[in-house]
């Protein structure tokens, strides 16, 4: 894919460039050690989820047929009312971990003729699926985020492809990449 | 398990075996590793860029939307950490006088008898931010320009540009020492 053939010059840069780098003998070391372990419910979840096979007699499958039906009635009452609970408000993404003094900010952006549009940024990784915009009117997307407080750089991302700042929030000043990201400041109006 | 494919190892991982993450680190630490130190021609910096970079990846894995193309989804995370570890140097340098740029200064190999790598990583150091960018993941990486568009977020046509740009300025700074 690299087409430098005839140019003899900067063949040689790329395959100087190509050689590998040594980092540090513990670096793997200090990545693993870095990393949580997993939540205390993963391993009895995949005990749980674990396929198993079962023998039962004509008798015992009627009772059990029994048993089932009726846990799924209590289950489906109990499960609705703790949706009703639970359910954030909606439409309002969440970034990761926001703490208790997160703020909901509005993203919007005027992109007729999108398929997809999605927020990314520091908030959450540059990840173009974590945030996605939702349509509303004309040609209009919108999404609500909690943002921590602090100050976060983001962009658009329309179908994936086109990156583009906010049209109405301050541009990135340390931005030197040729990609517009644009900084939202969450906070600033209590200090 | 290091013969797997990876999206087989993102499952593993997000199954409750972190271990698992060990195989893509080895798998994909040198490549990163070349791609970081030579965009932020600091080693120190780069291992610590390199280290967030995939920190925050284990740490979002769940959000890796095509596990069996990790290596690209990794990629925008390293891009996106040099940047970042690019535009704090930038500050500090703004802020502490003399604190010249280290790119260029301690990415020369041990062994560079001729100083030929030190001559490349001058001249590196000497392109647009952005040009470096494009032509590392082009001619070293050797990424397409589709995979390239997805990672830096930047249009085809503009990373063509930048490419171009790149060697031209490549080919003239590094003949101008030549024949010096």
């Amino acid at each position: 894919m690299s087409d430098l053939r005839g140019d003899e010059l900067l063949e040689r840069v790329v395959a100087e460039l190509r050689r590998p780098v040594a980092l540090s003998p513990d670096f793997d070391a200090r990545v693993m050690a870095a990393l949580e372990p997993p939540s205390p419910w993963t391993a009895p979840l995949r005990w749980l989820t674990r396929p198993r096979t079962v023998t039962v007699s004509p008798l015992g499958l009627l009772g059990a047929a029994a048993c089932l039906a009726g846990l799924v009635v209590a289950g489906a009452a109990l499960a609705t009312r703790a949706l009703r609970v639970l359910e954030p408000p909606p439409q309002v993404a969440v970034a990761p971990a926001p703490g208790p003094r997160a703020e909901v900010v509005r993203f919007v952006l005027a992109a007729p003729g999108a398929r997809r549009v999605s927020v990314i940024g520091d908030f959450n990784d540059w990840d173009a699926e974590a945030t996605p915009l939702r349509p509303a009117a004309a040609g209009v997307w919108v999404a609500d985020v909690a943002l921590p407080p602090g100050r976060h750089e983001y962009a658009f991302l329309i179908d994936g492809r086109e990156w583009r700042a906010d049209p109405i929030a301050p541009r990135a000043p340390a931005n030197e990449y040729g990609v517009p990201n644009s900084v939202i400041t969450v906070g600033a109006r209590s200090s | 398990m290091t013969d797997l494919p990876d999206g087989v190892i993102v499952r593993r991982v997000l199954e409750g075996d972190p271990d698992a993450f060990g195989v893509l680190l080895s798998r994909y630490r040198d490549r990163m590793a070349r791609f970081a130190v030579h965009m932020l021609g600091d080693r120190d910096e780069a291992e610590d860029a390199l280290q967030e970079a995939f920190i925050r990846a284990y740490r979002s894995l769940r959000r890796c939307a095509d596990p069996d193309r990790f290596d690209a989804w990794l990629f925008r995370i390293v891009v996106n950490r040099c940047r970042t570890a690019a535009a704090r140097r930038a500050r500090r340098a703004r802020l502490v006088a003399g604190d010249a740029p280290a790119v260029g200064r301690a990415a020369a190999a041990p062994a560079d008898p001729d100083g030929w790598r030190e001559e490349i990583e001058r001249a590196l150091a000497r392109l647009a931010p952005e040009q470096r960018e494009a032509f590392l993941l082009k001619h070293v990486e050797e990424l397409s320009y589709e995979e390239m568009a997805r990672i830096t977020g930047a249009g085809e046509s503009a990373l063509k540009m930048r490419v171009k740009r790149a060697c031209e300025r490549l080919r003239g700074l590094l003949r101008e020492r030549q024949y010096v």
